[in-house]
């Protein structure tokens, strides 16, 4: 099974899979007011990964309406009247919302889980990676310039072929490591698989802001 | 609610997800060229989730039909569930932005209304309540740069007089408590259902013992029992308190023009968590008094009943309030330069965070270096270079690329050698940019002047401007790699940069030993009495002459073992970087490897030679240390002055005496 991967901090891309079975079991279950995570197949129908979209981080006020796509000439460009009648709700400024999109993918090199998030506004386009920190918790900014086992970094999404933010993954055994070594009832019952995940996004998720409630870890 | 004014509708908001417009590029790319033609597409929204944000029409990378050869000219509206349901539209893509700009949106914006009017009328509508909902989306996507214009438009037929509003308020407060419950009930199951989650419209049954019931609107006839309240209920993506969202507006033009219902009493169906939540769902009723049997203006008598007679429509999105198009920049996801470009950065970065903190990332990729020489050695030289984050690259060659070139020097191939071969500088330039768009490589072909070697009376002035064209270049650069085939074509380099105090770093190849330096400061670069290290002339007795005269063809064209090159070159870079990261820089003194001498060997990157011999028929390596010398023929202060006194009096030491 895993107990010797388990004393590395790693896991097998099968055990992966039954960890994220177990994870969305226990998600759904503890957390069934927030948005459910789903498993999503690659398109080779082997492969999967975990995935929660959509997520809505953010909503401050807008400063100012300008456009989003720098270019000369473009409003100089007379665009003809259109219709608008009486029965179209005129819009007041939006509040500026950021939707987040969490994937979680087994690395094989590695042979750990990790985190891949992208950021986007209400219109779809992808936010800068400082507008994503500004997002991030206060605690996580500071996480994130202190520690050497979370960096952030951009990279091609495995099975969408696009940049994707992502933590890296090199530290990742290590601190699992450390976390089941100090809770030897995990090592005893055998149960670390099934909890491997949910001990990772506990460390993990803090990063984004994601708080996993503690009652996911006492499920079994 | 009681005054009587007309209902206010909240227009749908688009959402377009990055996924899409990769899809669409390369579909564009791959499929339709510069084919303009509509192209069926699938949008999908949800009942508003959210008490604060509305829900957008979202499209998606599944909007778009597959890559593959099934043909389907009809919107194959793909898999919905209860968070996606589908609603189908279409998109008229430009090539060009004043097509953009020129496409006629009135007519555009009629044609798509017409298709909702139609379906309406043929009953289409009753069947697949999702076609009210029917979009269109005009674009222009530019390839070039990564931006995407694009404007959306909801064809909604507009009621002539406009519906009034009687009655609006929270569903809760509308229904019994006990009325309330079934409805929540009702409606759960019917977005639990596979079957119904998708289904965007639908009648709202409440029988006078509070049971309610959800059904299809085709089913319309069988809730016509006195005693029920019937409610047209449908997914509504707003969040507002006072307005329904856009997608009543067709339906209330379905109720009117099938069942010719003057009072509507409709629920704004939204939810929180994933259940109906009826606090945040209205329900109003609203009056519709178009015309349905009296003239209407076109003159027919029919009014709404007749077919042939398309109301006006409205639809076209605003943009924060303007009635402009919208703009996206993906260049930074799909601009395959910038990827390149990230891609590299992060792979440095990696190691400063991982294994080298001390890495400075920003004193390489602003170096400029300047090689002399693009054959084995230069052509090497350039790759590690730029795999160390340098990107200004200049190369001196006069040579062209011969057969025997591609096998040992990396930058060239086979195409590089026809036609008489193309200058090496050249090509090697072109190589770069191949491999890492962003390099900024210069080639000049120039072949460095030489002491000793004879120049005939007539190219006289040209070797003068090689001298000057040298030392121009040598100046604007800041570290110089000495990797040509002769020892006397190092000899002017070495003196130039010894002038300007330049970081020099030679390397040079036997048949199976090589040898790789950093020359020493210039004379006149501190004031200390400090002993510098020596450049490759230091050690030598005699001045350089000609050595190619007189030799066998093997020794004329140096040939080495082919791994010498390589590690040569490799080493040549290593050292460079060496002296970037360390602290006096070209000052360093001269280390020796495996020494006791712990101080300096704090270094992050290790220890810092000045000069490295290597054996291949050994495989050995060994570092040394030599320190300058006073009457050396290239660096000794007496020599660059002379040297300097001769190019400003127009005479070059190099005519022959």
């Amino acid at each position: 099974m895993g107990t010797k991967e388990e004393a590395q901090g790693t896991l097998s891309s099968t055990d992966f899979g039954v960890s994220a079975s177990a994870f969305i079991l226990n998600w759904n279950t503890v957390c069934s007011s927030f948005p459910p995570w789903t498993w999503v197949l690659s398109h080779h129908q082997v492969e999967g990964y975990l995935s929660l979209e959509n997520i809505l981080l953010s909503s401050t006020q807008e400063e100012h309406g300008e456009l989003s796509c720098p270019g000369p000439g473009k409003h100089s460009h007379q665009e003809d009247p259109i219709d608008v009648d009486d029965a179209t709700l005129v819009h007041t400024n939006p509040c500026k919302v950021h939707y987040y999109d969490l994937h979680i993918i087994y690395c094989n090199s590695y042979r750990v889980p990790v985190l891949y998030f992208r950021a986007y506004d209400s219109d779809g386009e992808p936010l800068e990676f400082d507008e994503i920190e500004n997002d991030l918790p206060a605690y996580s900014k500071k996480a994130l310039s202190d520690s050497k086992w979370t960096f952030i970094t951009q990279e091609e999404h495995p099975y969408l072929n696009r940049p994707w933010y992502k933590l890296h993954p090199c530290g990742t055994s290590e601190w699992m490591k450390l976390l089941f070594h100090a809770d030897d009832a995990l090592a005893k019952t055998g149960v670390a698989i099934e909890l491997y995940l949910v001990a990772w996004l506990s460390v993990v998720g803090h990063v984004v802001g994601l708080r996993i409630p503690f009652e996911m870890m006492k499920q079994l | 609610m009681a005054s009587e004014s007309i209902v206010v509708f909240a227009q749908f908001q688009s959402a377009v997800d990055e996924g899409f417009w990769h899809r669409f590029s390369s579909l564009k790319l791959n499929k339709l060229g510069i084919d303009d033609s509509p192209i069926p597409i699938t949008g999908f929204y949800a009942p508003c989730s959210h008490p604060q944000v509305s829900n957008h029409l979202t499209l998606l990378a599944e909007s778009l039909p597959s890559e593959s050869n099934e043909q389907s000219s009809t919107a194959a509206t793909s898999g919905g569930n209860r968070n996606r349901c589908p609603v189908p539209g279409i998109l008229y893509n430009t090539n060009t932005i004043e097509s953009f700009h020129a496409l006629d949106k009135k007519s555009l914006l009629k044609a798509e209304a017409k298709k909702i009017w139609d379906d309406i009328h043929t009953g289409k509508a009753v069947e697949d309540s999702a076609v009210l909902s029917r979009f269109l989306l005009i674009s222009f996507a530019d390839l070039k740069k990564w931006t995407f214009h694009y404007w959306f438009a909801f064809p909604a037929l507009v009621l002539d007089p406009p519906a009034t509003l009687v009655d609006l308020r929270r569903a809760s407060q509308y229904f019994s408590l006990e009325e309330a419950k079934s409805v929540s009930a009702a409606c759960n199951e019917w977005r639990n259902s596979s079957l119904t989650a998708d289904v965007p419209f639908f009648l709202v049954c409440v029988d006078p013992n509070s049971l309610a019931t959800v059904k299809h609107i085709k089913d319309w006839e069988t809730c016509q029992s006195d005693g029920n309240k019937l409610l047209f209920g449908f997914y509504d993506p707003c969040h507002l308190p006072n307005n329904p969202g856009w997608p009543l507006r067709n339906f209330l033009a379905l109720i009117s023009v099938r069942w010719n219902l003057k009072s509507v009493r409709f629920l704004c169906y939204r939810e929180n968590r994933g259940f109906a939540d009826l606090g945040l769902s209205l329900v109003g009723e609203a009056l519709i008094t178009v015309p349905q049997g009296r003239a209407a203006k076109t003159g027919n008598g029919l009014g709404w009943r007749d077919h042939q007679c398309l109301p006006n429509a409205v639809g076209w999105e605003q943009n924060k309030g303007r009635q402009v198009s919208r703009c996206i920049s993906l260049a930074k996801s799909m601009d395959p330069t910038r990827l390149a470009i990230s891609a590299a950065d992060l792979n440095l970065k990696l190691m400063r965070w991982r294994a080298l903190p001390s890495l400075n990332l920003n004193a390489l990729s602003s170096m400029k270096c300047l090689l002399l020489g693009a054959g084995t050695l230069g052509c090497q030289v350039a790759r590690m270079l730029m795999a160390w984050g340098v990107r200004k690259i200049t190369l001196v060659d006069n040579g062209r690329v011969a057969m025997s070139n591609p096998l040992r020097q990396s930058l060239y191939t086979l195409d590089d050698c026809l036609n008489g071969g193309e200058y090496k500088a050249t090509a090697a330039v072109k190589s770069l940019g191949r491999i890492f768009p962003a390099v900024d490589a210069e080639g000049v072909v120039m072949a460095i002047p030489m002491p000793g070697h004879p120049v005939p009376s007539q190219e006289e002035d040209n070797v003068l401007e090689d001298c000057r064209r040298l030392h121009d270049l040598v100046d604007s650069h800041d570290a110089v790699f000495l990797l040509t085939d002769t020892r006397e074509s190092r000899w002017l380099p070495t003196l130039l940069c010894a002038n300007t105090n330049k970081i020099t770093i030679t390397a040079a190849l036997g048949f199976d030993s090589f040898l790789v330096m950093r020359h020493g400061a210039g004379p006149f670069s501190s004031n200390d009495e400090r002993q510098r290290l020596g450049c490759y002339f230091c050690s030598d007795v005699v001045a350089p002459i000609d050595s190619t005269a007189n030799r066998t063809l093997d020794q004329q064209c140096t040939v080495t073992r082919p791994g010498l090159a390589p590690i040569a070159s490799a080493l040549a870079v290593e050292l460079l970087v060496g002296i970037l990261h360390h602290p006096q820089g070209i000052f360093a003194d001269g280390e020796l490897a495996n020494s006791s001498n712990s101080g300096s060997c704090e270094q992050p990157l290790g220890v810092l030679p000045h000069q490295i011999r290597g054996s291949l028929s050994q495989f050995s390596q060994m570092t040394l240390v030599g320190q300058s010398s006073n009457s050396c023929t290239a660096c000794s202060s007496t020599n660059i002055r002379k040297e300097e006194w001769n190019l400003s009096s127009k005479q070059s030491i190099i005519l022959p005496i």
